[in-house]
């Protein structure tokens, strides 16, 4: 094709597509963000979550869980995840510094919207968590473009699903506990999940064991002890 | 120490001293100033004044005045009486004994003009000692500001500039106008934007980005006001540098119509970068990422963060949220696993909750969060924590509460007399 006719072409698609974004440098690409644990990754479509595109999945359930999992390993495939804290209920104790996962704690629900657009448009980042702050209407639009301009895959955890590619749900089927003496729950050990995943003319669903993660109860003592101190009496 | 005063009853002094001399005596000294009275003074901020001393009489002894004396002192006056007053070679005050040094010395050390030096002696004042000994305004008023200038002398009080300033080695640009005020602030930004143009393309000529830049306004009442505008990330970019710019001004109020506007870089950094690493994917996306995040820390502040946790036995104030350091080198977790881990409410919730005994302690059944009750089907704990009894005290016995749905939540009872409450704390997800 000469010259003058690829100038054409492409005029042409600019005015029948204005919206239209070119895929520039080489940083993009289409494989999926595989979220390193094979039972789910075998369920999802091709793999893994589709760059460019928004996935909802439903608060609580282990969604946390599987997220911050994927977060890590899109870190040590050698790329950047983000995660928008927009509630701020990720307890620091938990969170792991990853050197390529970032961690934003905005302070309203406005700015969390702004930061994921702001880091999805920057196009630096393979995945983007945005928690605790759900879009909604043109909000939604205009991170799934920004998404779709950046190639990361955006995961909003919430219900609203509209434009997304990909609904997932979880839930948290039965835990294994560890029991005291007198055969009551001392500790949860582990938990199974569910995951529900599904797409326009299509679903799948999968389940598999996680451990659970207990923090260290200083100034405690055995939950069957009876520790008094700083109690009145 | 900070000057070395030399003299020599034999050297010239002023434009006929020899300029060779002075070459010479730059090579041990910063900055060299060749005075009146025969002092040449050398700059010794920053420098070992009794060496620098020792090597500028060498050089002034290799051109053949051996009868060259040094004195150094912190103040300008103490070196110069130390250099022309004392028998010996090199004199060096001790640090902060200059005005006891020139304290015995008579007063004609400090070159008083010959009225005051009159004066002074029908006074019977004839020490620098006994000047430095009388009260200020009792100064001002007899001998006026002459007075008060060679009392300050006599106090070692000596702020005189020898050595002009270096010149300025940041990018700055300036400019003033006569004719009229500006008062418009867009106005005024279309000024301060070619002046940042000039500035960041200096910066980006030299390999550099600004930290920090002051605007300075002079204005119509002959008045200055200056204004320091910080980056949360070094930067060379005029478009970052007015969006400051521009929410600066959108802060302040001058009290006068501006006349002349001066942007200048404060402190700058290099402008290299973190090693890469050819063989990670997002080597490429760096400073893209860089940008992002200073743009998100510009227009929110800190708000990408690392946690900088503590032992403290509350989990709610274990954590410090700091602003992520860009070049702290931190581990890649290399098998990430999912687990369940806790999510903490910002502040915990009051909740009703329903119990029961189980030998002797009570443990949580059901409980209602908004309109809603949840019942609990296995419930661990509970686990007791208390401290703070010098500060603010409390006592918690949590519970580790699974939900009807499967949800894992964290339950505690405040045990001090103050509240028996219970709350929602968080919740494992």
């Amino acid at each position: 094709m000469s010259r003058p006719s690829i100038a054409t072409l492409r005029a042409l698609i600019e005015q029948r597509f204005p919206d239209a974004t070119p895929l520039t440098g080489g940083s993009q690409t289409t494989e999926q963000v595989a979220t390193g644990i094979g039972a789910l990754d075998r369920v999802l479509p091709n793999g893994g979550f589709a760059r460019g595109r928004l996935s909802v999945w439903a608060p609580q359930g282990g969604a946390t869980a599987i997220l911050r999992a994927t977060c890590h390993s899109v870190v040590a495939n050698g790329e950047r995840s983000a995660w928008i804290d927009g509630d701020n209920t990720v307890a620091g104790a938990f969170w792991s510094d990853d050197h390529g996962l970032y961690l934003v704690r905005p302070k309203t629900r406005i700015h969390a919207l702004r930061a994921a657009e702001e880091l999805l448009r920057s196009g630096g980042f393979s995945l983007l968590i945005l928690a605790g702050a759900e879009p909604q209407g043109t909000e939604t639009v205009r991170l799934t473009r920004a998404a779709r301009e950046g190639g990361a895959a955006l995961i909003s955890i919430g219900s609203a699903a509209s434009m997304a590619s990909l609904r997932l749900t979880s839930r948290l089927l039965s835990y294994g506990w560890r029991r005291s003496p007198f055969g009551d729950p001392a500790e949860a050990q582990h938990v199974t999940i569910r995951v529900d995943a599904r797409a326009v003319g299509w679903n799948a669903h999968v389940q598999f064991p996680i451990p659970v993660t207990h923090h260290e109860l200083r100034l405690s003592l055995e939950s069957e002890l009876a520790d008094r101190r700083g109690l009145p009496r | 120490m900070s000057y070395v005063c030399l003299w020599s009853p034999s050297w010239p002094t002023g434009a006929d001293f020899p300029a060779d001399l002075v070459a010479s005596l730059l090579l041990h000294a910063p900055r060299v100033a060749v005075g009146e009275r025969r002092l040449v003074w050398g700059d010794a901020r920053g420098l070992h004044g009794g060496q620098l001393a020792e090597h500028m009489l060498r050089v002034a002894g290799d051109y053949g005045f051996e009868d060259a004396h040094a004195g150094v002192a912190m103040t300008p006056v103490a070196a110069e009486v130390a250099a022309t007053q004392s028998t010996t070679q090199l004199v060096v005050v001790k640090l902060g004994q200059d005005r006891q040094f020139i304290a015995p010395y008579p007063l004609h050390v400090l070159s008083p003009s010959d009225e005051l030096a009159a004066l002074l002696t029908g006074l019977g004042i004839e020490t620098c000692g006994a000047l430095a000994n009388l009260d200020a305004e009792a100064i001002e008023v007899r001998l006026g500001l002459e007075g008060v200038r060679l009392w300050q002398r006599a106090r070692a009080d000596d702020e005189r500039w020898l050595f002009k300033l270096p010149l300025r080695s940041l990018p700055s640009a300036s400019v003033e106008w006569v004719e009229y005020g500006l008062k418009d602030p867009e106005r005024l930004l279309f000024v301060i934007n070619s002046l940042a143009g000039t500035v960041c393309t200096s910066l980006i000529e030299r390999g550099e980005r600004a930290r920090e830049m002051a605007l300075v306004f002079s204005l119509g009442n002959r008045t200055q006001r200056t204004h320091v505008i910080r980056s949360s990330r070094p930067s060379a970019e005029q478009k970052r540098w007015m969006r400051l710019v521009r929410e600066a001004l959108d802060t302040i109020t001058l009290p006068d119509a501006v006349m002349g506007v001066t942007l200048r870089v404060e402190s700058v950094t290099g402008n290299g970068g973190a090693q890469g690493d050819l063989f990670d994917r997002g080597f490429a996306s760096a400073p893209a990422v860089e940008d992002a995040v200073i743009q998100l820390t510009d227009d929110q502040g800190d708000v990408v963060v690392s946690p900088e946790n503590s032992a403290h036995p509350l989990l709610e104030q274990r954590t410090k949220w700091m602003a992520r350091a860009s070049r702290v080198s931190r581990p890649t977790i290399r098998d990430p696993q999912p687990a369940l881990t806790l999510q903490l409410l910002p502040s915990p919730k009051v909740v009703t909750v329903d119990t029961e005994s189980r030998r002797d302690h009570e443990v949580p059944v059901r409980y209602l969060d908004g309109n809603e009750w949840h019942d609990i089907v296995e419930a661990a704990g509970p686990d007791r924590v208390s401290g703070g009894q010098w500060s603010s005290a409390y006592a918690r016995e949590y519970f580790r509460c699974v939900r009807e749905d499967g949800m894992m939540v964290w339950l505690f009872r405040g045990s001090q007399q103050q509240t028996k409450d219970w709350f929602l704390h968080g919740w494992w997800d």
